[in-house]
């Protein structure tokens, strides 16, 4: 199964968190969308779904928490037959990240939030310090940013190639 | 909200030597109770010890030895013990000094009763 990163710092935090979670995907995205890294997916488009779809749940919740919680839901599970989904937040400095999970019986709740809160303190270390931004949600660039990470996560296109302002952007 | 696994996890814990006792569905890792010391990562526990029993259980199962009754795990400054009956799991965590025979006669006995 491949893993691949936009950011070279996400790589190995999001490795570690594959290999001892024993998740079957895994998708580290924007709250608006834009995909930073990936795990066991073969399609880009597959990702480019997933990433709107986990955007968009991620969102509602969101919403939803602060309306009858008083504050956002941080975290979503779903059981399926065979395979279960887990979306988390984690908090990092100046942003946030959102990862969508997908498990089986290989492994547990337990042991992916576990190792869910692993994934949060090492991508916290290696986060670059980078100061807040007010952005948009939706950039104006977001399609072709989106079209890019995507070429460089199924190895279309090498990382190098991505100007330094196109990088992520900041939520 | 109490448990009716409360009263029983508490005499538990009171034995000498005993961390904390907990009560996890084998399949989620979830906590459905507990009772700890304070420092004791709960979760942590629950979800690894879990998983172990359920490994442990297939593994039996698939060398014929049938179901698990009782697993005894000693490292460097404790045990972990586990058992479990129709999806959950009783798991303790002790010190090495814990007298097990007795932990183990009362972890059995309080397995009886999880459904």
């Amino acid at each position: 199964m491949t893993t691949a990163a936009i950011d070279a710092w996400l790589e190995a935090p999001l490795r570690r968190f594959v290999r001892d979670s024993r998740v079957r995907f895994a998708l580290l995205l924007e709250p608006n969308g834009q995909v930073l890294a990936q795990h066991g997916f073969t399609r880009a488009v597959d990702v480019m779904a997933a990433c709107a779809l986990a955007a968009a749940i991620h969102a509602s919740a969101d919403r939803l928490g602060e309306e009858v919680n008083g504050i956002p839901f941080r975290e979503l599970y779903h059981a399926g037959a065979k395979r279960q989904m887990y979306l988390a937040s984690l908090a990092i400095p100046s942003r946030s990240i959102v990862v969508l999970t997908v498990f089986d019986s290989d492994t547990s709740l337990g042991l992916v939030q576990l190792y869910m809160r692993a994934l949060g303190d090492a991508v916290r270390t290696a986060a670059p310090a980078l100061p807040p931004a007010a952005r948009p949600a939706l950039d104006a660039n977001f399609e072709g940013e989106l079209n890019r990470n995507l070429a460089i996560l199924f190895g279309r296109a090498p990382a190098a190639s991505v100007a330094p302002e196109a990088s992520h952007p900041i939520a | 909200m109490r448990s009716p696994f409360e009263q029983q996890l508490t005499a538990l814990v009171r034995q000498p030597g005993v961390l904390a006792c907990l009560v996890v569905g084998e399949s989620d890792g979830i906590i459905v109770d507990t009772v700890a010391q304070s420092g004791v990562d709960e979760h942590a526990v629950a979800a690894l010890a879990a998983s172990l029993f359920r490994r442990a259980r297939l593994s039996a199962r698939a060398a014929g030895l049938g179901a698990v009754g009782f697993l005894e795990l000693e490292a460097e400054c404790g045990h972990i013990c586990a058992t479990g009956r129709d999806e959950l799991v009783l798991v303790a965590l002790t010190e090495l000094r814990a007298p097990l025979g007795r932990l183990r006669g009362s972890m059995l006995q309080l397995a009886e009763t999880l459904a």
